[in-house]
């Protein structure tokens, strides 16, 4: 007769336990796989119906692979793998070399690792986006310097995407010369670095009374003696150089024309400006397009662990099926 | 040109197998897997033809995936009859035969868009080749699968089903840890390279793990249960149809990362 703690044992090192859960498991991912996951709350109700969207929200189904039902279902899984894979290890240990089969024990720990890792990347992944024209700088959370040096941007024929390229260096001292692609991060001072998305912004340049050229990013204003200029958007509108409310200049803002608020002595204008326009005490000298490197700095401590895992698992599933198949013949 | 080719050899090769299905006593029929070998070669011809186009290898969108699916699944039914690997031998390759056309027929369909184009940058890693590429291979195996669990379920004969439920397991067998590696590493690692993460819980990737568990599930039920439960079978044929969920219904009925493939 086994004792309470045996067959509690057995229960948790059990294929029968295993399979439940795995049935749980998918359960709750069909669950995810069918309901948009991590939307705002009112988007529920508005996409399934009020009564359905409330009760997904409820059920929690709205962030299934976070709820508690899915942690528990996968700790639950996770120590029955751990319990499984001790026996086991210890019944094959017992055996002689030739009759060991440790293929689903290194797939275990595998996957063991793997969830390990998933949990640490969970808790510690830290991403920080940085957008560098080319020549700017940016400082790393560990103190280094990214410099975005060149950014190369290539498209097909038919408009489409052929390769965007960063070309940085990091560090302090070093002025070695690194790429970053779609595809091939730079792995650097503990950061993974990746190429994330590149974009357009328009500029425009000012010239001041004594002829000195000033240039303005989106968003930036440049004091004057009465006030300030202030670069707001680019105007598609076909009639510039007019004064009209700010709602309707910014409503068509996109392309060509830029619109400035000028602020003199107190009084303020909006500014749709053509090249050679007066723009508060400036001349609209005219807009340049500069391409901007959307970079995103990883840092992952789970990162060593899921490779491992993955190896592991990749090790574990060929060894545990090449030795099963070997016995077998259709 | 060259895959309408091959769909026609794979019809003839279906109307023979056919034939021969009504003619028990008649010779083993030697020209329908040869007929499935030579389609099998023109769908690789079509996707080397296609590579050289666009100077990488050619397995980046739906209709070179389902030509892909199609070529695995013919070269299948001609390795299954040249290397006697089944005792049901005309079944099976049947099954594979009828499998691969339905995939070209989908590719032909304006669901999958045939134009020759070059990858965009997120698409340009050999990750994501070894990725499609086991992942058909793996699916392909699941395919075999599929239609000896099938089998399996409809015959009445236990010695009939006892070799179907050996062909089913081997099937499975071969295609689980191809799979593993093609959907879940070979994927991960190409979302950390391209993404700067592992798994992000897109459609497509929660899909691919039910896909994995559903097979996991198989393979550890079938330990405890062996060949004396109609669920084991079921489950194979339910893994099928969520693995070919997973590769076209979450492409139309969802959004996510996977969006071109």
């Amino acid at each position: 007769m086994k004792s309470y703690l045996d067959r509690f044992y057995d229960t948790l090192r059990s294929v029968k336990l295993a399979i439940v859960l795995l049935a749980i498991l998918v359960l709750l991912a069909i669950v995810g796989g069918v309901v948009p996951q991590g939307k705002p709350v009112d988007f529920y109700p508005a996409q399934f119906g009020g009564s359905i969207g409330k009760l997904i929200v409820l059920l929690g189904f709205n962030r299934v692979f976070s709820s508690i039902v899915f942690l528990i279902t996968t700790a639950l899984f996770a120590v029955n793998l751990t319990v499984c894979t001790f026996h086991r290890l210890t019944q094959e240990l017992g055996k002689s070399w030739k009759k060991r089969r440790h293929g689903p024990d290194i797939l275990h720990v595998g996957i063991l690792i793997l969830l390990f890792g998933a949990v640490l990347t969970a808790r510690t992944r830290t991403e920080n986006i940085i957008e560098l024209q080319e020549g700017q700088s940016s400082a790393l959370p560990d103190g280094s310097t990214l410099t975005l040096t060149a950014f190369n941007f290539e498209t097909y024929p038919d408009g489409r995407p052929k390769t965007w390229v960063s070309t940085v260096t990091v560090g302090t001292h070093t002025q070695t010369q690194r790429q970053i692609k779609v595809n091939a991060p730079l792995r650097e001072h503990g950061y993974s670095i990746y190429q994330k998305y590149w974009k357009n912004e328009s500029e425009v340049v000012l010239l001041d009374p004594t002829g000195m050229e000033i240039t303005l990013q989106q968003g930036m204003r440049q004091p004057t003696t009465g006030g300030f200029v202030f670069f707001m958007a680019i105007n598609t509108d076909e009639n510039p150089s007019q004064t009209q409310s700010p709602a309707s200049l910014l409503a068509g803002a996109n392309q060509n024309n830029p619109v400035f608020l000028v602020e003199d002595r107190g009084k303020r204008l909006v500014v749709k400006a053509n090249e050679g326009d007066k723009v508060g005490p400036f001349i609209y000298k005219g807009t340049i397009e500069k391409s901007i490197s959307g970079l995103s700095v990883v840092s992952d401590k789970g990162y060593p662990y899921v490779v491992a895992g993955f190896v592991l698992v990749a090790i574990g599933v060929f060894l545990t099926y090449v030795q099963k198949l070997k016995g077998l013949v259709i | 040109m060259i895959a309408t080719s091959a769909f026609i050899l794979l019809i003839v090769s279906l109307i023979i197998q056919i034939v021969h299905f009504f003619k028990t006593k008649a010779a083993p029929d030697k020209v329908s897997s040869w007929l499935s070998l030579a389609a099998g070669v023109l769908l690789l011809i079509e996707i080397i033809r296609r590579s050289v186009a666009i100077q990488f290898i050619a397995l980046t969108g739906l209709f070179e995936s389902l030509v892909f699916l199609a070529c695995l699944l013919s070269l299948l039914a001609f390795a299954m009859r040249f290397f006697n690997w089944s005792r049901e031998n005309r079944v099976l390759p049947f099954g594979a035969t009828i499998i691969a056309i339905i995939f070209l027929a989908l590719a032909s369909s304006p669901i999958a868009p045939s134009e020759v184009k070059p990858p965009v940058p997120a698409l340009q890693s050999g990750w994501l080749i070894l990725h499609v590429s086991f992942t058909f291979i793996g699916e392909a195996f699941f395919a075999v699968g599929f239609v000896s669990a099938i089998l399996q379920l409809l015959t009445k004969d236990k010695d009939k089903a006892k070799n179907y439920d050996r062909t089913t397991y081997t099937s499975i067998a071969v295609g689980y840890p191809i799979f593993t590696a093609g959907a879940l590493i070979f994927g991960a690692i190409w979302a950390e390279k391209a993404w700067g993460i592992w798994w992000s819980w897109d459609p497509k990737e929660t899909w691919a793990l039910i896909t994995w568990l559903t097979y996991t599930a198989y393979l550890h039920l079938r330990l405890v249960r062996k060949n004396t439960s109609k669920l084991v079978p079921a489950l194979v044929i339910i893994g099928f149809f969520v693995a070919m969920f997973t590769f076209l219904g979450v492409n139309f009925l969802m959004t996510g990362l996977h969006s071109y493939a």
